[in-house]
């Protein structure tokens, strides 16, 4: 239940003013360690054109969270989030099973090319295989 | 009440004639099977770009070529890419 791994990001409205921004992100960092997650990484993108207009602006500052807990200070930020004016749209995503999902996938396809190589003959493993044999 | 109960697929069947000339649907060749990373990461813009034509639409299977584990794993990283802004939903 502990441990899982989420990604926050938000944009903030681009007319608040830069300390405001500042501000909020660091009440949402507290907020966070607060609620019992810990904060694997805070990306500061800053400034970017959005691909459409929302709520009438055509420029966004993300903000992205990486955060580690059980799901409580997720809850908790969302409903804060959804309250704040400055945040015109935010998205949480659970990343660690996936990952974990990314992690299996490429193990087993190291073992795989592991075996095909004990399987094909190539200089090295041919000597090996010699040096085995004497043994 | 039998009879009638026979006629109805004898009907359809006839409208199914009409199928027979229409050309057979021409798709745009796929392309060559390529690799998808483990981790299809929905941040990274530049990399989703290549599954979306002008439009602005997901680019379907059958001209992505790739399986369709791949294919589900790239078309949610694109949704959520643009409900962030990241990806339009349609390009004019």
């Amino acid at each position: 239940m502990a441990n899982r791994t989420y990604e926050v990001m938000y944009i903030v409205d681009p007319e608040t003013a830069a300390d405001k921004i500042v501000e909020l992100n660091e009440t949402i960092g507290k907020l966070i360690e607060k609620e019992g997650g810990t904060i694997v990484r805070m990306d500061d993108i800053g400034m970017r054109t959005l691909a459409y207009p929302i709520k009438k602006r055509k420029d966004g500052y993300y903000v992205l969270y990486e955060v580690d807990g059980s799901g409580q200070e997720i809850m908790e930020l969302e409903r804060r989030m959804r309250v704040n004016d400055a945040i015109i749209r935010f998205v949480t995503v659970r990343v660690d099973e996936d990952r974990k999902k990314a992690l299996k996938m490429q193990a087993k396809r190291e073992k795989r090319t592991s075996q095909r190589l004990k399987f094909r003959k190539t200089e090295e493993t041919a000597e090996t295989a010699g040096e085995l044999q004497e043994a | 009440m039998a009879e009638n109960d026979f006629e109805v697929p004898r009907e359809n069947m006839g409208g199914e004639e009409g199928f027979g000339d229409k050309a057979p649907r021409r798709f745009q060749r796929r392309r060559p099977r390529q690799v998808i990373p483990d981790y299809v990461d929905w941040r990274d813009v530049d990399y989703l770009r290549q599954f979306i034509p002008e439009r602005g639409k997901i680019m379907p299977r059958r001209i992505s070529g790739i399986s369709a584990k791949d294919q589900r794993r790239i078309a949610t990283a694109i949704k959520r890419a643009r409900s962030m802004a990241l990806l339009p939903f349609v390009w004019e």
